[in-house]
C-alpha cells in the first residue's frame, strides 16, 4: 500500500440555524429558524505515506478536528472520497477500526468510574488481543509512561497528565498502525506535555506506525512531525517540511540585541524590521530576512551600545502567529507533496 | 468465543459503573415505581372507600374488589422492577454531544455495548425485584402463583423488557434530528404506563379501545403479565410470539434510524 491515508475532493457541510438573543429572538425560533450551510471541509486533498508523522494546523474551526473525524469514520463525508489503511471510513468496518485509535484530548475514553485496569482488559477483549501479548505491551506502555502505579486507581481519582498518559496506553494498547491524536496535550503543564511527546517519539521510532496529530502548541507539531499541513476555513494552506513552513514569511532569521541602556525605538530603522522590545526598552527581537543579515546586524552593532546579541530561526509559533492575523500568506494549495 | 469475552467483559464494566454510586443506584432501581406504587396505592384506597367499599360490603370495580386491585399494582411494582431496565439511559443526550464517538472507534458495536448495559442492569435488578416481592408477599399485598406459573412469568418478564429495551433505544435514536428529546421520551413513558394498564387495568378501558390496543404490543408489557401472575389469565405460548415479533420489529427500525441518523452525527464536543 502506497499510502495510508488518501483524501480526494473531501468535504463536509455541516447545517445549523440562527437565532436571535433574548426572549424574542426564542419565542421567534420557534417558527422561523434561518438555517445556513457551515461548509468546514471544502476539496481537501492528502496522501499520508506508512509510517508518517504528520500535523494538522490551524486556528479554531478550520477543520482539523472535521477532517480527523472523517478519516477515523465518526462522521460521514458530505462528498468526496477518503480512504484510510484500504477502508473507506464511515463504513466502520470491524477490520479498519482495529487498525486504527483515536485519542481525543478534550474527551476522556476511560471509563470514569473505574480503575483503568479495567478499560485495558476491556479493550483486550475488543481488540482480541492473546493474554501474553496483552501483558507484554502492558507492561511496555506503562513502563514507557510510567504510570505502573496508576493502574489500579479510578480514573476520576486521577490527575489531567496521569490520565491522558493512561489514554494514550488506551490507544497503543492493540498495536494501530494509523494513529489519530487530537490535541493529546492541551491543558497539561510543560513537563507532562514533554513526557507524552518523549512518548510518542519513541513509540514511533519502536513501532514505524502512521501518526496524525493535531495541536495548538506548536512545540508538539515541532517535536513531533516532519511535515505540516495548514488549513484555514476548510481548505489546505500549507504542506510540506516543517523548514518549509518556516519560510512563508520568507527566508528569516530572528536577531535578539541586549542594550547596555534603553534606546530610542522611535527610530527609522526599526519598523522594517517587526521590533518586539522588552518593557525597559534595553532589548529588541528582529525578524530580518538572511540576505540582509550581515549588514543590518553590523549597522546596530556600529549604531547602539549592543552588550549581547543572538541570532535564531524564525520560530513555528511567530510564523503560525503571523498566518492566523493574515491568512492571505499561505495561499491555498489543492495538491499533496507527500 | 471471543465475542463471549466481548461481551461478558463488557457486562463486568457496566455492572461497576452502576455500582460506583450505590446509593444513586438504589434510588434508580427503587424510586420511581415505589413511588408510583404508593400513589396508586393510596388512590384505589380512596376510591374504594368512596364508593361505600368495607369489609361488609365489599364493592367491584372492573371485576377487582380493593384486596384484587392493589394486588394488581403490587404485581405492576414487581414487573416494572422486572423490566424497566436501564430506563433512565439517556441515549439522546449521549449523541447530542457527541459521548457516542468513542463507541464508534471501537471495534464492538455501539448497540453491543449499549445491550451489554441492559443485561448488567437487569442482573441488578431482578434481585431487588424478588426482594420487593418478598416483603409485598410477606405483607399479603401480593401472592405468588405456583412454581410453574412464576418461571413462565419470569420468562414473560425477560422478552418485555427486551421489548422495553428495544422501544426505549429507538426513542433516544431520534436525538440524531431532534436537539432535545425529553420530552418525547416522557410522553411516550405516560402512552406506554397507561395504555399498558399501569395505571387503571385495562377491564375498565372502553370495550373498542381494548379490541384496538390488541394489536399493538402494550397490553403485554403490563396488563396480560400481572393476570398471569395472579393467576387470572394462563400464559398463551402466542404472547411471546407477539411480544419477540414487536421486538424485531422496533430492533428493524433501531437498526434503520441508526444508519440513517449516523450520516448526521456530527460528533460535537472533540
Amino acid at each position: 500500500m502506497e499510502y495510508v491515508i488518501e483524501s480526494q475532493n473531501l468535504a463536509k457541510t455541516f447545517r445549523s440555524y440562527e437565532k436571535n438573543p433574548g426572549l424574542w429572538g426564542a419565542i421567534r425560533s420557534l417558527w422561523f429558524r434561518p438555517y445556513k450551510e457551515n461548509r468546514a471541509v471544502l476539496d481537501f486533498n492528502l496522501q499520508v505515506k506508512p509510517g508518517e508523522m504528520i500535523a494538522l494546523l490551524g486556528p479554531n474551526g478550520a477543520g482539523k478536528t472535521t477532517i480527523m473525524k472523517m478519516w477515523t469514520g465518526i462522521i460521514v463525508p458530505s462528498s468526496g472520497q477518503v480512504q484510510v489503511i484500504g477502508h473507506e471510513p464511515w463504513k466502520r468496518d470491524k477490520q479498519f477500526r482495529k487498525r486504527i485509535s483515536l485519542v481525543m484530548g478534550q474527551k476522556s475514553q476511560l471509563w470514569w468510574d473505574i480503575p483503568a485496569l479495567d478499560s485495558f482488559l476491556l479493550l483486550q477483549k475488543y481488540y482480541e488481543i492473546p493474554d501474553r501479548e496483552f501483558k507484554q505491551r502492558l507492561d511496555m506502555l506503562s513502563s514507557l509512561l510510567q504510570v505502573q502505579d496508576k493502574l489500579k486507581i479510578h480514573v476520576r481519582k486521577l490527575s489531567l497528565g496521569e490520565r491522558m498518559k493512561l489514554e494514550l496506553l488506551a490507544s497503543f494498547l492493540h498495536s494501530p498502525d494509523v494513529i489519530f491524536l487530537d490535541e493529546p496535550t492541551i491543558g497539561l503543564d510543560l513537563v507532562a506535555q514533554e513526557n507524552i511527546r518523549n512518548f510518542l517519539l519513541d513509540y514511533h521510532k519502536l513501532h514505524k506506525c502512521t501518526i496524525v496529530v493535531t495541536s495548538h502548541y506548536m512545540a508538539d507539531v515541532e517535536a513531533l512531525c516532519k511535515r505540516l499541513i495548514l488549513i484555514i476555513g476548510g481548505t489546505k494552506h500549507f504542506d510540506g517540511p516543517i523548514e518549509q513552513f518556516t519560510q512563508i514569511l520568507g527566508k528569516n532569521k530572528i536577531v535578539t540585541f541586549n542594550f547596555s541602556k534603553a534606546i530610542d525605538f522611535k527610530q527609522d530603522l526599526w519598523p522594517d524590521f517587526e521590533p518586539t522590545w522588552n518593557e525597559m526598552g534595553n532589548q529588541v527581537a528582529l525578524r530580518v530576512p538572511t540576505e540582509h543579515l550581515k549588514e543590518v546586524t553590523v549597522q546596530i552593532l556600529n549604531e547602539f551600545p549592543v552588550s549581547e546579541f543572538s541570532t535564531e530561526k524564525l520560530p513555528i509559533e511567530r510564523v503560525m502567529k503571523k498566518i492566523l492575523e493574515n491568512p492571505s500568506l499561505a495561499r491555498p494549495s489543492g495538491h499533496s507533496s507527500a | 468465543m471471543k465475542s463471549w469475552g466481548k461481551w461478558s467483559q463488557t457486562i463486568r464494566i457496566w455492572w461497576g459503573q452502576y455500582t460506583a454510586y450505590r446509593i444513586n443506584f438504589f434510588l434508580q432501581v427503587i424510586g420511581p415505581v415505589l413511588v408510583f406504587f404508593f400513589v396508586k396505592y393510596s388512590l384505589w384506597r380512596e376510591i374504594y372507600k368512596g364508593i361505600g367499599n368495607s369489609a361488609d360490603n365489599p364493592v367491584m370495580i372492573g371485576g377487582f374488589t380493593l384486596d384484587s386491585m392493589l394486588q394488581y399494582h403490587g404485581w405492576i411494582l414487581v414487573f416494572s422492577m422486572l423490566t424497566q431496565g436501564n430506563a433512565n439511559f439517556d441515549l439522546s443526550t449521549d449523541i447530542r454531544l457527541g459521548k457516542i464517538s468513542t463507541y464508534l472507534i471501537y471495534p464492538f458495536n455501539f448497540w453491543e455495548y449499549q445491550t451489554a448495559g441492559f443485561f448488567a442492569f437487569q442482573t441488578l435488578e431482578w434481585p431487588v425485584a424478588f426482594f420487593t416481592a418478598s416483603i409485598l408477599a410477606a405483607c399479603n399485598v401480593i401472592y405468588f402463583p405456583t412454581a410453574a406459573a412464576l418461571v413462565g412469568v419470569l420468562m414473560l418478564a425477560m422478552f418485555i423488557s427486551i421489548l422495553q429495551f428495544t422501544l426505549q433505544f429507538l426513542a433516544g435514536l431520534v436525538a440524531f434530528w431532534l436537539e432535545e428529546t425529553w420530552v418525547l421520551r416522557v410522553l411516550l413513558n405516560i402512552i406506554t404506563t397507561f395504555l399498558s394498564g399501569a395505571v387503571i387495568p385495562l377491564d375498565l378501558f372502553p370495550q373498542t379501545l381494548k379490541s384496538i390496543l390488541a394489536y399493538s404490543p402494550f397490553p403485554y408489557m403490563v396488563y396480560y403479565p400481572v393476570k398471569v401472575a395472579m393467576g387470572l389469565h394462563p400464559l398463551e405460548p402466542k404472547v411471546f410470539i407477539i411480544l419477540s415479533a414487536w421486538a424485531l420489529v422496533f430492533c428493524t427500525f433501531n437498526v434503520m434510524v441508526w444508519r440513517r441518523g449516523l450520516r448526521l452525527y456530527t460528533g460535537a464536543g472533540m
